[in-house]
């Protein structure tokens, strides 16, 4: 209780870190339930680890003298540069073909997720200057989170988060009966193309903050497990985002405490609370048989 | 008097990804009618709909609306084609009719929510509204989006295969209901079904895609046993 309140007080070391995870815990759910709607949980997957391989492709063009901004302090814009347009690029390239219905969808997102994570290493590899500071951005430290880092998780997050409850009519719509949505005068491509923006700018800037493996967990585990005690669009989407909250929040705590890795403990943390949900229900439907 | 013609197709090529499934076809819906569209699997009924309301582009030849412009069309899509796995109540799915009216960052209105809870009680599937879409029987789902389609205020509704896979009782029922609304509010109804029978009586007019193109006639004559017969024996169903 005591390592509690210390976490929430203003003095507290790592208070950056812990309101940058809660905050991407809570925002990540939102864009995520399009991920699980859309039955593109696999592209969740592959989508960090293209945008890690996007990380690694700015750097490397900056080894080879190609300066995206030159004069500036690049390297995070850099590295968000090519982490979004990488995430984005996918994205619509894998979606466009989906709807063409051409080839094997999980053969697609396999193969792409296997050449992201290939190139990420190269990529790593081809570059012998900043090797530290790149690894340490493909990892996500939120632990060593900056000021400004901070400010700019809180300003993009929370951008998303706007747009994603603003715009949450149209993207359901768009989502579950494009054909209806066309009748009625709704530029679909538009709509598609906006969602796809605000889901790789989600898992760009998250892979950067806390990196691959937590950025897939926060956006699949939560939406799967507010699916199953919901029902209305409304509902579903802040109870999966109060559990992409209340899981970074204990996960946070659980890895202070006992000296965890952070984002491993918050996966593990959102996988023990889905699972206490699917038995809660597996009891409740035995009670009510009985 | 002749009703004013509400849609025309004038040498028409109809298709997916730019191939061809119709071609030169030509054909007229007049306002306030009742037209069934009849013809085997596959040989772009559903993709003439899509095309007709704008949801494919026609890849040849002209479509017109000769009155005041493109009409509000009420689109009833097949119910199959929608996912289960979105836990979207009955209200919610038949407000998205309303949808079409809403501005860029818009908020749904209180009328919004008014005119969707008349076209569900019109449709009588008021007592569905908080309960799950994907929960619901073919035939309640189908009456869910039946009221989607009157919650956009059409001039035209445009059902696809309204009946499939449903029992015989309910295929009364939802084909009342379609002719309750096209006698009661004279709107004009384009229908695809398999099921010719529950077409008689009902409809005014019949197309049938037969394998060397549109066959179009009034309901009486191409309900007819004899070209019933005919065009089965051509090919078209």
């Amino acid at each position: 209780m005591d390592l509690l309140l210390e976490m929430f007080s203003p003095e507290f070391l790592l208070r950056h870190a812990l309101y940058a995870s809660l905050v991407i815990g809570l925002v990540c759910p939102l864009v995520g339930v399009y991920l699980v709607l859309r039955r593109l949980v696999f592209l969740g997957v592959a989508l960090p680890q293209i945008s890690a391989a996007g990380i690694a492709f700015a750097f490397f063009l900056h080894t080879l003298g190609f300066h995206l901004y030159p004069h500036q302090e690049e390297e995070q814009l850099m590295a968000l540069t090519g982490s979004v347009l990488f995430a984005v690029a996918a994205l619509v390239a894998l979606v466009t073909l989906e709807r063409r219905g051409r080839g094997v969808v999980e053969g697609r997102v396999g193969v792409t997720y296997a050449a992201a994570a290939a190139a990420g290493i190269l990529f790593v590899a081809a570059n012998p200057y900043g090797e530290s500071t790149l690894l340490s951005l493909l990892r996500g430290e939120v632990l060593g989170l900056s000021l400004s880092q901070f400010w700019a998780t809180i300003g993009v997050y929370g951008g998303i988060a706007v747009c994603m409850l603003l715009l949450q009519k149209e993207f359901t719509f768009v989502s579950f009966d494009r054909d209806t949505a066309i009748t009625l005068g709704k530029n679909v491509v538009a709509w598609d193309l906006c969602l796809y923006l605000i889901i790789g700018l989600a898992i760009a800037f998250g892979v950067m903050t806390v990196g691959p493996l937590l950025i897939f967990g926060f956006l699949v585990v939560p939406p799967l497990a507010a699916r199953k005690i919901t029902r209305g669009m409304w509902p579903f989407s802040i109870v999966a985002s109060l559990i992409g909250g209340v899981t970074a929040l204990i996960g946070f705590y659980l890895s202070l405490r006992w000296d965890l890795p952070l984002g491993p403990t918050d996966v593990a943390v959102a996988c023990v609370v889905l699972a206490l949900i699917v038995a809660g229900q597996t009891a409740l439907g035995w009670i009510r048989r009985a | 008097m002749t009703p004013p013609t509400l849609i025309r197709l004038i040498g028409a090529s109809i298709g997916h990804n730019g191939t061809p499934i119709l071609e030169g076809a030509d054909l007229q819906i007049a306002r306030g009618s009742f037209v069934g569209l009849l013809g085997p699997n596959g040989c772009g009924k559903s993709t003439l709909l899509k095309t007709i309301v704008g949801i494919l582009p026609i890849l040849k030849g002209r479509m017109e609306f000769p009155e005041d412009g493109r009409p509000r069309f009420g689109y009833v899509p097949q119910r199959d084609t929608l996912d289960a796995v979105y836990p979207l109540t009955a209200f919610e799915v038949a407000l998205m009719g309303t949808y079409g009216n809403l501005g860029l960052l818009s908020v749904v209105r209180g009328v919004m929510r008014e005119r969707t809870m008349q076209a569900l009680t019109d449709v009588r599937a008021e007592g569905l509204a908080r309960r799950l879409f994907a929960e619901l029987s073919g035939g309640e789902r189908q009456r869910v989006l039946i009221a989607r389609a009157l919650a956009a205020d059409p001039e035209c509704l445009v059902l696809d295969e309204p009946v499939a896979g449903i029992d015989q009782a309910t295929t009364e029922v939802i084909m009342d209901l379609a002719m309750a609304l096209h006698k009661s509010r004279g709107i004009t109804i384009l229908m695809v079904n398999h099921h010719i029978l529950s077409l008689r009586g009902r409809a005014d007019e019949i197309v049938w895609i037969a394998a060397r193109g549109l066959v179009s006639g009034s309901a009486d004559v191409m309900l007819s046993k004899e070209k019933v017969e005919e065009m089965l024996m051509m090919g078209g169903g």
